[in-house]
């Protein structure tokens, strides 16, 4: 009752707009252009919900202050946020909602469950929704078959998060391309994961990647442990048996201090942990409690680019408006999926549906400001064809980019150090 | 009172042709809360067996039917039933131990979330159900497989399995199992002192109440189009399941359809307006202060407490 009330209102206010407004010649074209943006603010994801919102807010804020979207005579970005409280059925019920406030663009949701939930209303209602990080391939893929298949005609959501068949690719890639350039190629590797719905996935790209593209070592040993370990002796003992080279480890923060610090006890002899995309590697929290085990440990993972100006300019002003945070992944790219949406719209000059398919179809979008293969592309699945990782070495006790060279902000150290020779 | 609630079948049945996408997701979780806590009032509110577990029901439900529907094309429709089955066989297993040992209280409670928590962890490590990553539906449109394109086909599916959960136990209610269940709840050991035989008639109350629960699973996943274990078989699910007939009046049959017309419009008004600015979690905050002074205020539910009130009003002849 209150939405129809609303909605009265907003009509009314805009025939009578209309009214006014109707000797001018251009007066369809919107002073305020809403994007709905769904990300988990409350429950167990809230932290990472609230940095996503924070990022999406920064970058509408960025684009008005530059002038809005020029041709459409600088129309106003407007956030509309909605918070998933970090369940599924709340995720379509609020991007419903936004729609109906008037959202033309949708943006979230994080989690794949979240995200899947909200990919019905985005195709029944005609919204196109700008997935801005979920990794599972799915989410766009089924869209793009059921839309190839004729059971749907056009697919509208697309997404700028690489996706876990990317992870694991970009994973192999950049090992090859590391060891290529030290002229050490480690032989064996060991694999483990934690056994969850992020570890499992992830595990599998990686293991498919390998098989694909091929790489100088071979994975000996596959070892899963659940989440939240309370001791990874018998995994590390067993990982220690098969006489690895590298350790490939897939964690969370609680499981990442655990391994690292029962590599050290048993004193296995690698040359180094290369993580093929993990949390608990790189985070200041983790640097602080695990010191110089976690020094030297590489970890390939969706990262802002540290050589960008534009990136640096943004990451000051989150530290400053979030209190001292650092602007990291997700922050950056619910901030990155808000530039996109004003580049395709700035192309389309209108807000309608299809228009805005056809621009996000067309995007070239040069100088991403997280670390990327080149411009953002859109793919015939509707994944953005340069989304990358990139290789991050704690240096210092500091996570710095170190592969790919582009994006290069020091010299990566391989092979590293033992444990036991860190001083 | 009957054209009352001929008026207000007639008034959701019409419903659907004025409300927009967005009120029709509401009223479908209404109705579709409203179907869960029925199904729940059964054992919890009429048999007085609290479960905190019921969210293993719906994912049982939901992974049976999605599971059989993407391994061998078996239409939804037909899985909702196995699924149900299989949900009452866990209920009829759950019910077995608690029963059979004469677990009640906190311990029956106990062993109703240690089965969902259970059931949570094994479905995080088959690879065939999709491990922890979960099940993904690819949408077809087909109503054959339970999906479609406009949002009303949902909202009459809800609106269908709400009535039924009501026709269902309300006949359970007027039955001579209704009678049995009550006076257990009242007290079980006065009742098995008069011939009722407790444990058999709890055991039927579970296993209907995880069948009615299960056939929901079916819905839940494929209008929300992915299925995880954490959320289809965590206790968020449970809880929310339980708050409709707590909130409506538990042991009634029109507790959990008022809950459910309750909490999700003050879940959804909440989330409408204190939502929006800087501060998040502001929401939850007044809906949960909203849930207090409703629990307070109607400590037996809105139910007994709206009935108490109609009955003292004068009564009058027709116009």
């Amino acid at each position: 009752m209150l939405k129809r009330r609303t909605f009265l209102k907003t009509t009314g206010a805009a025939a009578g707009a209309a009214a006014l407004g109707f000797p001018a010649v251009l007066r369809a074209q919107p002073k305020q252009i809403k994007i709905g943006a769904v990300h988990p603010v409350t429950g167990p994801l809230a932290e990472i919900g609230q940095a996503c919102r924070l990022g999406a807010q920064m970058a509408v804020d960025a684009i008005n202050a530059a002038g809005g979207i020029k041709s459409m005579g600088g129309a106003k970005l407007v956030l509309l946020p909605g918070d998933s409280e970090t369940k599924p059925d709340v995720a379509r019920t609020v991007a419903e909602r936004l729609i109906n406030d008037g959202a033309v663009m949708l943006t979230g949701a994080f989690h794949s469950g979240h995200t899947m939930a909200m990919v019905p209303v985005a195709q029944q209602r005609r919204v196109p929704f700008l997935v801005d990080i979920s990794a599972a391939d799915v989410i766009t893929a089924n869209v793009a078959k059921s839309v190839k298949e004729g059971q749907q005609k056009v697919q509208y959501v697309y997404r700028i998060f690489p996706t876990t068949t990317t992870f694991g690719r970009r994973a192999i890639q950049f090992m090859n391309e590391i060891f290529k350039a030290t002229g050490v190629s480690p032989k064996r590797a060991v694999l483990m994961y934690t056994n969850d719905a992020f570890g499992k996935p992830q595990h599998e790209g990686f293991l498919k990647a390998h098989k694909e593209q091929g790489a100088p070592f071979e994975v000996v040993e596959v070892i899963p442990f659940p989440e939240v370990p309370t001791d990874l002796s018998t995994e590390v003992s067993k990982a220690k048996a098969a006489k690895p080279d590298i350790i490939c480890p897939i964690t969370r923060p609680a499981s990442a201090t655990l391994l690292l610090r029962e590599l050290a006890k048993q004193r296995v002899d690698i040359l180094g942990v290369i993580s093929p995309g993990a949390p608990g590697l790189y985070e200041k929290g983790q640097i602080d409690a695990l010191g110089k085990l976690i020094e030297y440990t590489m970890d390939s993972v969706p990262w802002i680019n540290p050589i960008s100006p534009k990136t640096r300019k943004i990451a000051e002003e989150y530290a400053k408006r979030s209190g001292g945070k650092i602007f990291d992944t997700n922050s950056g790219y619910s901030y990155e999926a808000i530039l996109v949406m004003a580049d395709v719209l700035e192309r389309a000059k209108s807000t309608d549906p299809d228009v805005l398919v056809e621009a996000i179809r067309a995007t070239s979008m040069r100088d991403p400001i997280m670390v990327a293969a080149g411009p953002i592309r859109f793919n015939e699945v509707g994944d953005n064809a340069s989304a990358s990782t990139a290789m991050v070495q704690i240096l210092g006790q500091k996570p710095l980019v170190v592969h790919p060279k582009e994006s290069a902000e020091a010299k990566l150290v391989f092979p590293a150090p033992k444990f036991w020779e860190r001083g | 009172m009957r054209w009352a609630l001929s008026l207000a079948l007639l008034v959701l049945v019409i419903l659907p042709n004025f409300l927009g996408s967005y009120l029709l997701t509401v009223f479908i979780f209404i109705f579709f809360y409203a179907y869960l806590g029925q199904a729940w009032n059964l054992l919890g509110g009429y048999g007085g067996q609290i479960s905190l577990g019921h969210a293993a029901f719906v994912g049982v439900g939901a992974y049976t039917s999605t599971y059989l529907s993407m391994t061998y094309k078996l239409s939804p429709w037909i899985g909702m039933f196995i699924g149900g089955a299989a949900a009452a066989l866990l209920g009829g297993v759950i019910g077995y131990l608690g029963f059979r040992f004469g677990l009640r209280g906190f311990y029956f409670i106990l062993l109703t979330v240690a089965f969902a928590e259970i059931c949570r962890l094994i479905v995080s490590h088959l690879e065939p159900l999709g491990g922890a990553l979960g099940l993904f539906i690819t949408f077809t449109g087909n109503p054959w497989q339970f999906q479609f394109s406009d949002n009303r086909s949902y909202y009459y599916i809800a609106l269908g399995m709400m009535l039924a959960s009501v026709a269902i136990v309300g006949a359970v209610e007027r039955s001579r199992m209704g009678a049995y269940l009550v006076a257990i709840r009242e007290d079980e050991d006065a009742s098995e002192a008069l011939g009722v035989n407790a444990f058999a008639t709890k055991l039927a109350a579970i296993v209907l109440s995880a069948f009615l629960t299960g056939m929901g699973g079916t819905f839940y996943a494929n209008y929300l189009f992915s299925l995880q274990p954490n959320t289809a078989f965590g206790i968020p699910l449970s809880v929310e399941i339980i708050l409709r007939p707590i909130v409506g009046g538990s042991g009634t049959l029109v507790g959990p359809i008022l809950g459910s017309f309750i909490l999700s419009p003050l879940a959804e008004v909440s989330r409408a307006y204190f939502a929006r600015g800087g501060l998040s979690g502001v929401h939850l905050i007044i809906y949960g202060s909203l849930l207090i002074a409703v629990v307070l205020f109607f400590p037996r539910g809105a139910y007994p407490y709206l009935r108490g009130l109609l009955r003292r009003l004068p009564r009058r002849g027709a116009p």
